[in-house]
Order: structure tokens, then C-alpha cells, then sequence
């Protein structure tokens, strides 16, 4: 068993205790919170546009910094330094409690996410026995957000995107959480650590290559299922109906701007990432990989589908919301169940 | 070209070989007919104001004039008066105005909106503008002014420097009264734009929502009015008028509209144009026709897919190439005012091959990219999910709403000015008009599409012709006096197509060198009349989508 991170801290500072060990994982978290923040902030501003440039031939930023990337900070600077408008008839706790709400659920997620070691240290918080159901709660929390946002902003317009982000998020969940039943039967626990255990045997040998155990190669089915529904679950296109800029404005994020519109689209990127992660987690063997450190691979593995997100979204047009609860509940679902009931079978056929 | 259609059957007061004739429709109509007034394009039967349901309905139903083009009203020192200028989608070259004087006191006149839908919005235009009141109108309400303007504009005794000034507590919120809705109902009421990512411009939509379905739809128009048939009238013929049209339509489509003022004013003043200009107008205007048709599809794409996606870019990107293309020509993007009445303001620039090179590579390059466009809308499942049958527009009802364009063409309505009213130089080249029985969303952009390939195939034809003109006939302008003073009285209707379909200018001369009534027949505002038949009882996003599918432009809406 691994060392977590919050251990590695404690036994650095060398003395025992509570107060110790409160401390270190306080610190732990904030290391984790820290990479994650990175990745939103390289994601957010820069990539996202570089990405979708290179998809629609342009070039994008290119001015500050290699590549533009310094973009980031005058770009953070201008977020941050605008003005805070307060809509009249706002819900006020609840207005200002749903950025918070939809950027932190999100981050929660990844304290029991492994991220894979760099030399000594582990990058993984805390590993709980139901380290698998924790992720998909925590991430679902954001779907109150979602609505506190939409109704609290006294806009017609934040109110159907509200419903909206509701009626898509009850229909991607269930058949997301079916899918990833299916993960768990194959690795026969909910903790993230045995999950990814599971996927490091070897499935076959090709000469020199030795084809790893990743549940995507064992059951690719359960994967594109879940990528499927993962992107509607992270409201991206061709899910991206809650927000839809073209029908109705920007959905439950219309009137929120400033900080509090930083901390949506923070939390929305922090949500890429995390869908990112859990794929990373349960069926790309997490953080494992031949020669670079795992947190290398861990983050090349949640960039890609990063990128898979942004490459739907120079491509692919966005289904209208009674399609897609059709898609969701008629397709998906059954699809899900099919899976969970072969993968079932076919475990149960093989243990016997 | 099939101007000789095979008909099953000649129409009342049509003659064998597609012409009007007028004796045998005074006859149909009998005593509605108070007098006859003969126009440069047509002749006009004067009808009394309580008549004009009675007068339309026959024409419509036993003389298959089944399109009111446009209505115009003026006002006279002694009289109002209403011209219903009719036409047929089987063949245009046959048109009929209907006269209608009012007393100048009484300015009340019948609506025609009960025969023809598109009248509706016709008829409000007028009221708001000139003032006549239309009884029996089923929503007399203005329509490009605000509701609480002060006088009608282009009446002869408003006062331009009267203040506009309103009460505020009368206007408080301007959209209280409008957006009431019922308590018990369980609709929402919503204002979609004037501010919205969707609204192509500042349109505005007032929609009544059940859930996501559209209950009702309701466009309030002139938040871009800008007075421009005013500011013809005050422009004289020869040089003012022509940069205006590049404003209405000003999304690229300027030298088509600009040949809208040229063919009106030059059948009015009976100017000739030289053959070799002819050319070059073909030719520059479908340059016009494939750029405004390229940012339609484009923003359509935007529309549907919700981001700036690839097809937004690629669309920008090859419109600049043929913008690029008309810059050299033009010298000019957007406002191009290159035609002159009497020819073009320049000859092609040199050296001649190069552009002529220039030209030829983007039209090979052309159907190319149509292939990428198709590959990626046409073809894409998911586009094709949102965008077919939705948006549905019979052709019956787009007939009714006058429809014209590619939103008619979408709805299987095989009626292109170019082909059924040739002007220029298009019945001496090879083409075809597109259609689609679709009548949804995706046969508008379908339609689109494919009549770039056309326009592609004009393009190219004209260069070949204009390659091999003869040094010594590039005659790009014919003679025409300094000042042009078409004579008293005489008056005109012209329509020529343009980008977003039938573009109309009616003029009416009085002897000076300014029109004394300019009206302009806006495609746009025809096509987005019948937006309510496409987006009642749809979603929401079918809404946007059909709005974007009617390709409008707000400046050519508006005026």
C-alpha cells in the first residue's frame, strides 16, 4: 500500500499528533487544489482557445509569452477587476452561494482521485472504501448549483437554463453511474486504489508491448458509453444545452459576471477535468504508464479528454434538448443496463 | 430556360404568349374598375377604397395574380393612395397595380390582409409611415416607428422639426402592456433580443413560451430604421440615390441591391445599357450573391451548432476570397457603389488576365469547398436531426406571406427573378434554380448552398465572355444627360433578385431630378413575416433555427 499524500506530509514534519495531521492534510488538499487550479487556469484562457483555433484554422492568441500562454494573467486580471452587477430581485444567499456551490463540488471530487507519484510522492488524498460513489455524489452536487444559480437569478432566461441543466443532469447520471457499476463488477471494489490495481495485469502480450488490463481495452462498449454520457454530464457539446448561447442567452450563468462568473466557468473546467479524471481512473489504469512518472500520464490522460471535449465543440452541433433527454433515457440508459447485465454475466461466467 | 413552361391552362386575362391582357381583367372586374393608370411596368386599375377585398380575391383566385409583391403608399396634394402591385409566381413579367385613392381627410381604405397574409405587415409599414388607416386590419399597430411617435413621416404636411416628446409616465416601461400574460396560463412571456445572440441584428421577439414550445411569436421591428426611402426622395437620380442600397442589404449583397435602384430608375428613364456592363454587373452581383449566401450559411451553422465553429470560419475565410475578388473590382468590401445608371463605374482592373486568373481560381475552387460544406452540415447526422422537418413553411403559406428567395425556392416554389424576369445578361448564360421540396430549415440552407455552385457557373461564363470582348466595344457606360428628369407622373415598379430573394424599388417621378416617393419591397421583411407560420407550436431552438434559415438582415428589414 502506497503512501497518501496527507501521510507524506505529516511523517516531513516528523511530529505525531492530530493537530499534525489535520495540518498535513490541509496542506495536501491545498497541493492538489493547486495542480487542478493550474490545469483550469492553462485550460481556461488559453488552451481552449488555441485548441479551437487550430480547429477553425485561426490563430488565436500569440502576442504574450511562448505561444501566448501569458495571456492567462492579463486575462485574469480583466475577470477579476470588472464590475459585479447584483440583479434586482436576486435571491441573494442563494445567488452567491451557487458559484461557490458548482466550483467547489467539482474540486471535492479529486481528493479520492490517485494521480500517480512523482519520485517519493503520491498524489492521492485520501482513498476510501467507497472512493467510486464519493466521485459521482460529489460531482452531482453541482446540479444544485446549477439550479440555485438559475432560479435565485430572477432572469427568465437563467430559469430555463436552470430546468434545463436539471433535465439533463437527471438523464446522463443514471446511466453514467450504470456504466460505472460496470467498472466496479470487473474490479470488484468501490476504492479508487483497487480499481486502478485492478487494470495493471497484463491482458496480452504483443512481442515487446505488453497490452495492460485497462477496462477500455476490456470492455470498450462500457468506455464510449461513458464518454457519451460524460459529456453531457459536464454540459459540453453537443450537450451543452443549459448554457445553448444561441437560444437562450448563456442559461443559468446569464446575469453572473466578475468573480462570481470566474467561479462558473472555473467550475465548469474544473468539471472537465474531473469527468477526466474519473475516465482516467476507471478505465484508462489511471496513472500508469511505461517511463514518465505517473502524474505525467495521469495529466496527459485527463488533457485528452480535454481535448476530446474541445474537439466535439468545433464539430459537432448541439442537439435539441427534447432530442437529448430522448437520447438519455431511450438510448443511453438501456444501452447502460445491457452493459451492466453482460458485463455481469460474463464476470460472473468467468470467475465460476 | 423555362420560361415555357407548360402550363395546364391560361389564366383569365393572359394570352398565349405570357402576356397581360389588361381589356379582358377590366372586363373580369366590371364596374370595380373606376379608371385606368398606366405605370412603366404595368398598367393600374383605379378601385374604390371599400373594393379592395373584392378586387384582390377575383385577381387572386380567377387571374392567378397569387403574389403581392408589395404595397405602396403615398400621398398626393389632393389624395392618399395604396398600390397593391401584383404579380404571378408562375411567371412575374405579368403584373397588375391596383389603384387605391383615399380622400385626403379621410384616409381610410379596406385591408387586403385577408387575401393576402404578407399584406399585413405592408399595410402596417404604410400606416405607420404615411398614414392611412386600413379597416378590418387585423393588427393596425406601427411597425418600424415606436408606438408613441408623433405624425406620419412621409406625409406631406409632418413637420421634421416637431419634438418627439412623450410623457414618461406613459411610457414608463415600454414593455409593460406588451408583456402581461394571463395569471392562469401557464406560459411565460419572453423578450428575445433586441439583445440576443440569435437575433442576426437588432431584432426583437416577443414570445409567449410554454416550456421550451413556442406558444406565439410576435417581431417588433425598426430598431434599424434609418429613413432610407426618405433619404432617396431627397437624392437625386443620377448620382445620390446609388450608395444607399449598399446599406440596405449590407451584408455584402450591395451591388444586388444597387441593381434594384439601377433597373427601377433606368426602365423609368429609359436608359440603355451597354452589353459589355451588363456583364460585369452579372458577374459582380453573384460575387455579391455567393458572399451574402456563404455569411448565411455560416451564421446558420452558428445558429445550430451554438459555437464559432469550423463551418463558421471556412465560410468567413472563402468569403473573403470573393471579397478579395470585388475589392479589386469595386474598390470597395461592403459599400461597394460601383453600378451607375446607364452602366458600371469602372472597366475590370489590369492587368485584365491576372483578374480574370484571380476570378477562375476561386470558381474551381468553389465547388471544392461546397464538397467540405456539404460533408460537414448536409451530410452530418446530428445537423441533419436539428434541422429537418422543423421550421416547416408550405408553399400555399409562402406564397401568401410573399415569400421569395431561397426561402421560397426551400419551399419547392420554383420562382427566380433572374430566369422568370431575365434582367443583365442571365437568360444568355447557363444556369439552373434551385429547389427543394423540403420546405424545412435544412432546404433553406440546402438551397443556399447549392445556388453558390450557380453563382459559381455564371461567374465563370461571364469571364469567359468578358475575356473575349472585343478591345474596342468595352463600353462600360451609355450616353445620359447630366441631370435626369424623368418625366412628370410616370411611375414604376421593379424587382431584381437579390441576395435574400425578390428586392423591389417603386418610383414615382414628378418632373424633377429627385422621385417623388421611393419605395423599397425588402425580401427580408416579406421572408421574416412568416417566421409565426414557422416557429408556433416548436421549440425554441427550432425558432432560432428557422430564424436563421430565413437569413434576414436587419438593415434591409428595417430600412
Amino acid at each position: 500500500m502506497v503512501e497518501l499524500l496527507p501521510e507524506t506530509v505529516s511523517d516531513l514534519i516528523g511530529i505525531e499528533g492530530f493537530a499534525v495531521e489535520f495540518l498535513a492534510a490541509i496542506v495536501g488538499a491545498a497541493i492538489i487544489g493547486t495542480i487542478i487550479m493550474l490545469q483550469t487556469a492553462l485550460a481556461g484562457p488559453w488552451a481552449k482557445r488555441k485548441i479551437t483555433a487550430a480547429f477553425t484554422d485561426r490563430i488565436s492568441v500569440n502576442k504574450f509569452g511562448p505561444w501566448g500562454v501569458g495571456i492567462i494573467i492579463p486575462d485574469s486580471v480583466r475577470l477579476l477587476s470588472k464590475e459585479l452587477i447584483v440583479p434586482e430581485g436576486a435571491d441573494r444567499p442563494a445567488w452567491d452561494l451557487a458559484p461557490l456551490v458548482i466550483a467547489s463540488s467539482a474540486l471535492l471530487g479529486f481528493a479520492v482521485i490517485p494521480m500517480g507519484d512523482l519520485g517519493p510522492i503520491n498524489f492521492h488524498l485520501a482513498d476510501p472504501e467507497v472512493g467510486l460513489a464519493f466521485v459521482f455524489a460529489i460531482a452531482s452536487i453541482a446540479s444544485i448549483g446549477l439550479v440555485m444559480a438559475g432560479y435565485s437569478s430572477n432572469n427568465k432566461y437563467s430559469f430555463l437554463g436552470g430546468l434545463r441543466a436539471v433535465a439533463q443532469n437527471l438523464a446522463y447520471e443514471i446511466p453514467l453511474i450504470i456504466v460505472g457499476i460496470s467498472v466496479v463488477i470487473f474490479a470488484g471494489s468501490l476504492q479508487m486504489s483497487e480499481i486502478v490495481a485492478a487494470q495493471q495485469q497484463t491482458l496480452v502480450e504483443l512481442g515487446p508491448v505488453a497490452i495492460p488490463a485497462w477496462f477500455a481495452i476490456l470492455n470498450p462498449f462500457a468506455f464510449f458509453l461513458f464518454l457519451a454520457a460524460n459529456m453531457a454530464e459536464v454540459g459540453r457539446n453537443p450537450f451543452d444545452i443549459p448554457e445553448a448561447p444561441t437560444e437562450i442567452v448563456a442559461g443559468f450563468q446569464t446575469e453572473y459576471s466578475s468573480v462570481y462568473f470566474v467561479l462558473i466557468y472555473l467550475g465548469e473546467f474544473i468539471h472537465i477535468f474531473l469527468g477526466g479524471a474519473i475516465i482516467a481512473t476507471i478505465f484508462l489504469g489511471g496513472p500508469a504508464g511505461p517511463i514518465l512518472p505517473g502524474i505525467v500520464w495521469f495529466l496527459i490522460k485527463i488533457w485528452a479528454v480535454f481535448l476530446l471535449t474541445q474537439w466535439l465543440r468545433s464539430a459537432l452541433p448541439r442537439v435539441r434538448i427534447d432530442q437529448l433527454i430522448e437520447i438519455g433515457w431511450k438510448q443511453l440508459l438501456v444501452l447502460a443496463f445491457l452493459n451492466l447485465f453482460l458485463t455481469a454475466l460474463i464476470v460472473g461466467v468467468l470467475a465460476a | 430556360m423555362s420560361l415555357e413552361q407548360p402550363r395546364p391552362e391560361l389564366d383569365v386575362g393572359e394570352t398565349p404568349d405570357g402576356e397581360v391582357d389588361y381589356d379582358e381583367l377590366a372586363e373580369l372586374l366590371g364596374e370595380y374598375v373606376l379608371d385606368r393608370e398606366s405605370h412603366v411596368n404595368a398598367e393600374g386599375f383605379v378601385i374604390r377604397p371599400d373594393d379592395v377585398v373584392a378586387v384582390l380575391d377575383i385577381l387572386k383566385r380567377d387571374a392567378g395574380f397569387d403574389n403581392l409583391s408589395c404595397v405602396t403608399a403615398q400621398e398626393y396634394y389632393d389624395r392618399y393612395e395604396s398600390i397593391y402591385h401584383l404579380k404571378k409566381y408562375d411567371d412575374p413579367t405579368q403584373e397588375l397595380s391596383v389603384v387605391v385613392p383615399t380622400l385626403r381627410d379621410e384616409p381610410v381604405s379596406q385591408s387586403a390582409a385577408s387575401v393576402f397574409d404578407t399584406a399585413n405587415w405592408h399595410e402596417r409599414e404604410a400606416y405607420d409611415l404615411v398614414g392611412i388607416e386600413y379597416e378590418d386590419h387585423p393588427d393596425l399597430r406601427r411597425i418600424l416607428l415606436p408606438d408613441t411617435w408623433q405624425g406620419h413621416p412621409l406625409s406631406l404636411d409632418y413637420n421634421q422639426d416637431q419634438p418627439q416628446i412623450v410623457a414618461l409616465r406613459e411610457h414608463a416601461d415600454p414593455m409593460e402592456h406588451r408583456s402581461e400574460v394571463p395569471d392562469e396560463q401557464d406560459t411565460m412571456f419572453i423578450n428575445i433580443g433586441p439583445h440576443h445572440p440569435a437575433t442576426h441584428g437588432v431584432l426583437h421577439l416577443r414570445t409567449v413560451l410554454d416550456g421550451e414550445q413556442v406558444i406565439d411569436v410576435d417581431p417588433d421591428l425598426g430598431y434599424l430604421h434609418r429613413c432610407e426611402e426618405q433619404m432617396c426622395q431627397q437624392s437625386t437620380y443620377r448620382h445620390q440615390i446609388m450608395p444607399y442600397p449598399d446599406r440596405w442589404d449590407y451584408i455584402s449583397a450591395g451591388i444586388l441591391n444597387e441593381w434594384a435602384y439601377a433597373r427601377a430608375a433606368e426602365s423609368l428613364a429609359d436608359i440603355d445599357v451597354p452589353e459589355y456592363a451588363q456583364i460585369i454587373r452579372t458577374m459582380s452581383a453573384e460575387m455579391c450573391r455567393i458572399a451574402s449566401h456563404l455569411l448565411a450559411v455560416g451564421t446558420f451553422a452558428l445558429d445550430i451548432y451554438g459555437d464559432f465553429t469550423a463551418i463558421f470560419m471556412y465560410a468567413i475565410t472563402d468569403r473573403e476570397k470573393v471579397e478579395n475578388l470585388l475589392e479589386d473590382l469595386t474598390g470597395q468590401r461592403l459599400m461597394f457603389n460601383y453600378l451607375r445608371l446607364r452602366g458600371v463605374a469602372w472597366d475590370l482592373p489590369e492587368p485584365r488576365e491576372e483578374y480574370f486568373e484571380k476570378v477562375r481560381e476561386f470558381c474551381t475552387y468553389v465547388p471544392e469547398r461546397l464538397e467540405e460544406y456539404h460533408n460537414l452540415l448536409s451530410a452530418n447526422e446530428l445537423f441533419q436531426m436539428r434541422v429537418i422537418d422543423t421550421g416547416i413553411l408550405p408553399p400555399e403559406v409562402a406564397k401568401a406571406y410573399g415569400c421569395t428567395g431561397p426561402v421560397a425556392r426551400g419551399s419547392g416554389i420554383d420562382y427566380d427573378i433572374r430566369r422568370d424576369d431575365p434582367y443583365g445578361y442571365y437568360d444568355e448564360l447557363e444556369w439552373d434554380v434551385i429547389t427543394d421540396d423540403g420546405c424545412d430549415n435544412f432546404s433553406r440552407a440546402f438551397v443556399r448552398l447549392e445556388e453558390i455552385r450557380q453563382s459559381a457557373r455564371i461567374i465563370e461564363q461571364c469571364v469567359d465572355l468578358l475575356e473575349e470582348w472585343p478591345e474596342d466595344e468595352r463600353e462600360i457606360q451609355s450616353n445620359v444627360p447630366r441631370t435626369l428628369k424623368p418625366d412628370a407622373d410616370s411611375e414604376v415598379y421593379r424587382t431584381v433578385e437579390a441576395a435574400k430573394g425578390e428586392l423591389g424599388i417603386y418610383i414615382r417621378a414628378d418632373g424633377t431630378d429627385k422621385p417623388a416617393r421611393f419605395k423599397i419591397r425588402s425580401p427580408a421583411f416579406c421572408n421574416l413575416q412568416s417566421l409565426e407560420v414557422m416557429a408556433e407550436g416548436e421549440y425554441v431552438p427550432d425558432m432560432v433555427a428557422a430564424l436563421g434559415s430565413l437569413d434576414i438582415v436587419l438593415g434591409e428589414v428595417d430600412r
